[in-house]
C-alpha cells in the first residue's frame, strides 16, 4: 500500500491535476524529436580513469513535503544524504554498510552490530554505536516526531530494545525472532539520521536533514529543487558500491518535475542527466535514444484486493470466478503498452526472491470456467441486463482506487476488466477517489468496496507479515483490505520469520504464497517499477536492490567521450 | 437642509469611503478565515488520520495511540469553539499556522511562493490587455478578412483550455524549437511561455468584450466632431475610442486577476514553475489545511485589495465617477 507514484500527482488528479492523456498525445510528439546537442558540464580532476567534477542534473517526479518519512518519494532523497546499517546486494544478499560485521545469538534473538570506525555525521556528530541506537528506538516510538512509519509495523510485534554496549558495537534484541530484520534495515527510510541534528524538531529536520551520506542537502528551493553538494570526508560507502570515497560529481540538482512531457523533453533538450520515471509512450523512444535502468519493486505486485469479509468475496469460487472472467493481460498491456508486464502471481512481485514464476500465470483468461465457478457458488440467475443474481441480489463488484496508487494508465487497465467481467455477468462499478479523500478512508469503508486496488514496496516476502498478519487483541490489522483472516497461512508465515535457514526459510513463505494464490483475497495485475533514463555521458547510476530502486548518483560521473 | 447636505458630504469624503472599503474588507477577510476553518471542520475523514495516512503513504485506520499523539499534537482533541477560537486568536497575531506535512509556518510557506505566482498572474494581464488593445485598435468597427480572421482568433483563444495551450505552446517552442528553456525556473526567459499561456486565453476574452464596447463608441458624436476637427482615424482611436470603450474591461481586470491567480496553479505545474501552485495542489491532495487556508485568506485580502485598486482607477479613467 506504499505508493510510489501518488500524487498529487498526483498525484494525476490532485497532484497534477491535468489530464494525462493531454501529455500523451503531446508526447507522442517529442518521441519523433531529434536530440539536441547536449549541456556542457564543468569537469575538472581526474581520480583513475574517472572523470571527477560536474553537477549531475535529475528530473524527478513528486516534491515531498518532508526529505524524509515514509513515503517513497522521500526514500529517494533520503538515499542521497544517508547511510544505513546495512545495504542489500542485488541477488538479495545483505552486505555491510556501516555495520561492518554483525553476530546472531544462538536463540535468534540477540544481534550484535561492530559499527565502522571513524564515521561522522556531516554536522560533526560521531557516527556510533548509540547514534544508531536512538534513531532504531525512535522508529518503534509513538513520538510523531520520530516514528518511523515503514519500520513500525514490521519490527513493532518483535523489537524489543536497540542500545550501545560499546562506543562501536549496537545491540538490537528481539522479543521472538525476526529473520526480515535485517532487510528491513536495508531499507533506505530507515538511513541513519544525526541524532543531535534530530533534536532541532521536525521543521528544522524536513527541511534541513542531516546523515552520514556522500550528499548534503544543500538548499531546499521549494517547488522547483533540492541541491545536494558533495560530502568531501565520505568514508561510509556500503559494500554495494564501486568505489570507496566521496562521490565523484561536485552535486546533483534534484528537479521536481511533475509533468510527463516536461520531464522527458527536459532530457531531450539536454536540460537534464537523468530523469525518473519514463512514461509509458516514450519507452521505446527512451529505449532506442538513452540508457534506461529499470528496477521491478519487490514486495506486493499492483493487485486487486477482493474484500473477504463479507458476499460475495466471501465465497472462494466467486473470487476465482472474477479473476477468471478478466482478461487481465490483455488490459496491461493495452493499457501500458508494453512498459509494464502482465503479473498473475497476487501474493509476491516477480523481483522478490520467494517469487513462483509457475503462479505467474494464475487464473488466465477463461470465461467458461468463471462462468462454471458461479453457477455453482449459487450466482445462477440473471437479471435483464445480464447481471447474475443470487437471493435478489445482483452481483456488483465496485472497485476503490485512487490515482495515488495508480500510474494515469492503469485506469485504463480497469476500464477493460469493467467491460470484460460483464460477460460472466459481474455488475463492475469503478470508484476513482481523489488522493485526498482516500487517505481520509471515502470508499475504503467496511460497506464501501468489494476490490481495492493497491500495493507495497518491499524487498521481498516479508510483505507478506504486513499484508496477513490477522486482526488481534481487538486491533485490525489496516493493512489487509482483503480482511482476509487465515491463521493457517500465519502460522506459516510467522515460522518462515523465525528461520534463520535460507532455503527453508524461503520453502515456507513460498507455501504461503502459493496459499494466497490459491485462495485468492487477491488478484495480481501488473508489477510496479522504476525507471530511470540518462544521458549517455552520465555513467555507473544505478539503482539500489535494498528497497524501492532509488536511484543511487554516489558512483555516477560524467564521460567526456560520448 | 444644511444638515442633510453636511451629511452628505461627510458620507461622501474619501476618508469615510476608504474606512467604510477597509471595514468591508475585514468583513470579507474574517468571513473568509471563517469558512476555511469551517471547511476542514465538516470535510469527510479524521483530521489525525489523514495527516498519518499522508505521512506514511497508507490508508487504513491508524492505530489509537498514533491518533491520540497527533490528536495531542495538533489540539484536534479540543472543542470545536476553542479551536475555532485558537485560530482566529492566531490569525490577529499574523500567525497562519504551521503546515501538517512540512512542518513550518504556513505565513513563510506563501510568502516564498507567493512572489512568482503574482509575477506570473501581473504578467499575463498586462499582456493580455496588450494583445486585446492592439487587436481591437486594428479590427474593431472594420469589416475586410483580417478583422474576421482576428476576431475569429479572439473566440478560439478565449474558449481554448490554459493547460492544453501550455502543452502545446511547451513541445512546440520549447521541445521542437529550441528557442524557449523546457524548465524555465524563474528566470525572465522561462517565464516567457507560461505568461502566454495564461494570457492568451484572456487577451481573447478582454478582445470581445472590449470590442463589442468600441464599435458602440465609434458610432458617438462625439468620434465624429474629432474626426471632423481633421484627428486621423487611429488617433480617434487612441485618444477618444479606447478611453471609453476601456471601462468594461477596467472592472473585469478585477475579476480576472483572480482567474488568472488560479489558472496560473496549473500553468505553474505543468511548466514545473516555482509559486503557489504546486504548493496548493500538493496541499489540496494531502489536506493540508493550513496551507490551504492561509492560501484563501491571503486571496481574500488580494480580492480586497484589488477591487480597492479597481474603484479608484474607475475615478481616473471616468472623473465623472464619485465614490460611494
Amino acid at each position: 500500500m506504499r505508493s510510489s507514484n501518488a500524487r498529487p500527482t498526483r498525484r494525476f488528479t490532485g497532484k497534477s491535476n491535468y489530464p494525462a492523456r493531454t501529455a500523451k498525445a503531446t508526447l507522442l510528439v517529442l518521441v519523433g524529436l531529434s536530440q539536441l546537442p547536449s549541456s556542457i558540464h564543468a569537469q575538472e580532476g581526474v581520480a583513475g580513469s574517472v572523470k571527477r567534477g560536474g553537477v549531475i542534473r535529475y528530473g524527478h517526479f513528486q516534491e515531498p513535503a518532508c526529505l524524509f518519512g515514509g513515503w517513497v518519494q522521500q526514500w529517494y532523497l533520503q538515499r542521497q544524504y544517508s547511510d544505513n546499517l546495512v545495504a542489500r546486494s542485488e541477488d538479495g544478499k545483505i552486505v555491510p554498510w556501516l555495520a561492518e560485521s554483525w553476530t546472531i545469538s544462538d536463540d535468534k534473538k540477540i544481534y550484535t552490530f561492530e559499527i565502522k570506525p571513524n564515521v561522522k555525521f556531516t554536522d560533526g556528530t560521531s557516527l556510533d554505536a548509540q547514534a544508531i541506537a536512538d534513531n532504531i528506538n525512535g522508529w518503534l516510538s509513538n513520538d510523531p516526531d520520530l516514528r518511523n512509519p515503514t519500520a513500525a509495523p514490521y519490527l513493532s510485534d518483535s523489537f524489543e530494545s536497540a542500545s550501545a554496549i560499546a562506543p562501536l558495537r549496537l545491540q538490537v534484541t528481539l522479543k521472538v525472532p525476526f529473520q526480515p530484520l535485517l532487510n528491513v534495515f536495508a531499507q533506505s527510510s530507515q538511513g541513519i539520521l544525526s541524532p543531535s541534528a534530530l533534536k532541532r524538531g521536525l521543521a528544522v529536520n524536513c527541511e534541513n536533514p542531516v546523515g552520514s551520506g556522500p550528499f548534503i542537502v544543500d538548499k531546499w528551493r521549494h517547488g522547483r529543487e533540492v541541491t545536494f553538494r558533495r560530502n568531501p570526508d565520505y568514508n561510509s560507502a556500503p559494500a554495494t558500491a564501486k568505489h570507496q570515497g566521496p562521490a565523484y560529481v561536485d552535486g546533483i540538482t534534484w528537479k521536481f518535475l511533475p509533468d510527463q512531457t516536461v520531464r522527458y523533453g527536459s532530457l531531450i533538450t539536454g536540460e537534464t542527466d537523468a530523469i525518473y520515471d519514463i512514461p509509458a509512450v516514450a519507452w521505446k523512444d527512451a529505449n532506442s535514444r538513452f540508457p534506461v535502468l529499470r528496477h521491478l519493486t519487490g514486495g506486493t505486485p499492483l493487485r486487486l484486493a477482493l474484500y473477504t469479509a463479507r458476499p460475495p468475496f466471501d465465497d472462494v469460487l466467486v473470487r476465482k470466478a472474477f479473476a477468471y472472467s478478466t482478461d487481465r493481460r490483455a488490459a496491461v498491456d493495452t493499457s501500458f503498452l508494453g512498459s509494464l508486464p502482465f503479473e498473475g502471481n497476487g501474493a509476491l512481485s516477480q523481483s522478490s526472491p520467494e517469487y513462483l514464476p509457475e503462479l505467474g500465470h494464475s487464473y488466465g483468461y477463461d470465461v467458461r470456467k468463471a462462468n462454471q465457478l458461479l453457477d455453482q457458488a449459487g450466482w445462477t440467475e440473471r437479471n435483464r441486463n445480464g447481471v447474475r443474481v443470487k437471493n435478489g441480489n445482483p452481483l456488483i463488484v465496485r472497485i476503490s482506487y485512487s490515482n495515488a496508487f495508480l500510474k494515469p494508465d492503469g485506469e485504463q487497465a480497469l476500464q477493460v476488466i469493467q467491460q470484460q467481467a460483464r460477460e460472466a455477468g459481474f455488475d463492475v462499478r469503478l470508484q476513482p477517489t481523489n488522493p485526498a479523500d482516500f487517505f481520509a478512508g471515502k470508499n475504503l469503508g467496511p460497506d464501501d468496496y468489494e476490490v481495492v486496488l493497491l500495493y507495497w514496496v518491499a524487498p521481498g516476502a516479508e510483505i507478506f507479515r504486513i499484508s496477513w498478519k490477522p486482526d488481534q487483541n481487538g486491533e485490525t490489522n489496516r493493512f489487509n483490505p482483503s480482511r482476509y483472516q487465515d491463521l493457517t497461512l500465519w502460522d506459516v508465515i510467522q515460522k518462515a520469520e523465525q528461520e534463520l535457514n535460507g532455503v527453508q526459510r524461503t520453502a515456507l513463505y513460498q507455501q504461503a504464497e502459493r496459499k494466497i494464490v490459491d485462495e485468492a483475497p487477491v488478484i495480481g495485475l501488473t508489477v510496479l517499477d522504476v525507471t530511470l533514463a540518462t544521458k549517455p555521458n552520465l555513467k555507473d547510476v544505478w539503482l539500489d536492490r535494498g528497497s524501492v530502486g532509488e536511484p543511487v548518483f554516489y558512483d555516477a560521473h560524467f564521460d567526456d567521450g560520448k | 437642509m444644511m444638515g442633510s447636505d453636511a451629511v452628505r458630504i461627510v458620507v461622501h469624503h474619501p476618508i469615510v469611503w476608504f474606512a467604510r472599503r477597509i471595514f468591508s474588507g475585514v468583513v470579507v477577510v474574517w468571513a473568509a478565515a471563517t469558512f476555511a476553518f469551517l471547511i476542514q471542520c465538516v470535510l469527510p475523514g479524521d483530521r489525525a488520520q489523514i495527516i498519518i495516512n499522508v505521512t506514511s503513504g497508507n490508508v487504513g485506520p491508524a492505530s489509537s495511540a498514533e491518533l491520540a499523539a497527533i490528536n495531542a499534537k495538533y489540539g484536534f482533541d479540543q472543542p470545536l469553539a476553542v479551536q475555532y477560537g485558537k485560530y482566529m486568536l492566531q490569525i490577529l497575531h499574523g500567525d497562519l499556522g504551521e503546515s501538517y506535512q512540512q512542518h513550518r509556518p504556513v505565513a513563510a510557506i506563501i510568502a516564498e511562493q507567493i512572489g512568482p505566482t503574482i509575477v506570473l498572474a501581473i504578467a499575463a494581464l498586462l499582456i493580455a490587455w496588450l494583445i486585446a488593445i492592439l487587436t481591437t485598435l486594428f479590427i474593431a468597427g472594420r469589416d475586410n478578412i483580417w478583422s474576421k480572421l482576428l476576431n475569429d482568433a479572439q473566440v478560439f483563444l478565449a474558449t481554448v483550455p490554459p493547460y492544453w495551450l501550455a502543452t502545446i505552446l511547451l513541445v512546440l517552442f520549447a521541445v521542437k524549437l529550441g528557442i524557449f528553456p523546457v524548465i524555465g525556473g524563474n528566470s525572465p526567459i522561462g517565464l516567457v511561455l507560461p505568461t502566454l499561456a495564461l494570457a492568451l486565453e484572456l487577451s481573447g476574452f478582454f478582445g470581445q468584450v472590449v470590442q463589442n464596447e468600441f464599435t458602440r463608441v465609434l458610432e458617438q458624436p462625439f468620434v465624429t466632431s474629432a474626426r471632423a476637427r481633421g484627428m486621423s482615424d487611429f488617433g480617434v482611436r487612441l485618444r477618444h475610442v479606447l478611453r471609453h470603450a476601456a471601462l468594461p474591461g477596467i472592472t473585469l481586470s478585477g475579476w480576472a486577476l483572480g482567474k488568472l491567480l488560479s489558472g496560473a496553479i496549473l500553468i505553474e505545474v505543468v511548466f514545473a514553475r516555482q509559486g503557489l501552485g504546486g504548493v496548493l495542489v500538493a496541499a489540496t491532495s494531502s489536506r493540508d489545511v493550513p496551507i490551504v487556508s492561509g492560501a484563501v485568506l491571503i486571496s481574500a485580502g488580494l480580492f480586497v485589495l484589488v477591487s480597492l485598486i479597481v474603484d479608484l482607477t474607475y475615478r481616473v479613467v471616468d472623473p465623472r465617477i464619485k465614490l460611494t
